[in-house]
């Protein structure tokens, strides 16, 4: 590909040197800013759909697949402000190599829908 | 925009490509499917991102990759992909048009057991709308049901 930089470190001149394993490895594989109220991804990277499966669950389903369950890392929170912090949150748990799971919780702790669900997942793909 | 060459790269680099070049495409389109008799219809949206792909061709891989991944790892001692290859360096699908792409999306992200025997029994289990045919409000939404009056 045009633009291509092959290298297995970058060395700064006074800080020292990091391997780029540590781009490839510990770089989001995928992202996504979802509104389970209005039922729209916002933006997202990665992603080929999401599934609204309650009134405040939801799969994301990727479009490409991490090479085990055992290896992803799904983080999220949620927010039904897109400009205030909120206590809103949201539990993240893997389904399988490509869909993780996710539930949406107000501050009472009680399932609630959300209209903002920020996730991302770290891992190693397929 | 021509898409790049891109058999045997990576899919991730393809997607970054495709983010980095396209515009998403907010799709109307809405797959609502019951997978279980126990629990309310699911609702399938499309990924803007992933259907600016679809329709740009030369970057998705055949939907059999992702059925040949699943069977893999549907076996009782999976432990981890060993094919992951073949989302990298199986030829890309061409450009798709919106309701192909919706098909593919269906093989791809709906379970088998929905769409490859959606029309049987008494009533659908799986139907293609827009998005203002679905219910505005989310009242009741863990009771949504796919109509009865769909069954023909």
């Amino acid at each position: 590909m045009a633009g291509t930089i092959i290298a297995d470190t970058l060395e700064h001149s006074t800080a020292g040197s990091v391997t780029t394993d540590y781009v490839v490895n510990g770089s989001a594989k995928a992202w996504t800013n979802y509104n389970q109220s209005g039922n729209t991804v916002n933006g997202s990277f990665g992603i080929s759909s999401v599934t609204d499966a309650t009134g405040s669950t939801f799969t994301i389903t990727y479009a490409t697949a991490f090479d085990a369950t055992g290896n992803m890392c799904p983080t999220s929170t949620g927010a039904n402000s897109s400009t205030a912090a909120s206590s809103q949150y949201c539990n993240s748990a893997v389904q399988s190599t490509t869909i993780t799971h996710h539930t949406g919780y107000n501050a009472g702790n009680s399932q609630a829908t959300t209209a903002f669900n920020y996730i991302s997942i770290h891992g190693d793909l397929a | 925009m021509q898409t790049p060459d891109f058999k045997g790269t990576h899919l991730f680099d393809r997607l970054c490509w495709a983010k980095e070049n396209l515009d998403g495409v907010q799709s109307d389109y809405r797959v609502v499917y019951e997978d279980s008799v126990d629990e309310c219809a699911k609702i399938l949206v499309p990924d803007p991102n992933w259907m600016a792909c679809a329709l740009q061709g030369g970057i998705l891989p055949p939907v059999w990759v992702y059925h040949e991944l699943a069977k893999d790892e549907a076996q009782p001692d999976f432990k981890k992909h060993t094919r992951g290859y073949l989302l990298h360096e199986t030829q890309p699908i061409e450009a798709l048009d919106e309701k192909s792409a919706i098909e593919y999306l269906i093989m791809k992200d709906v379970p088998q057991s929905v769409w490859q025997t959606w029309d049987e029994g008494n009533r659908p289990k799986m139907v293609i709308c827009k998005k203002e045919q679905l219910p505005q409000q989310r009242t009741w939404r863990n009771a949504w049901r796919i109509s009865d009056e769909l069954a023909a």
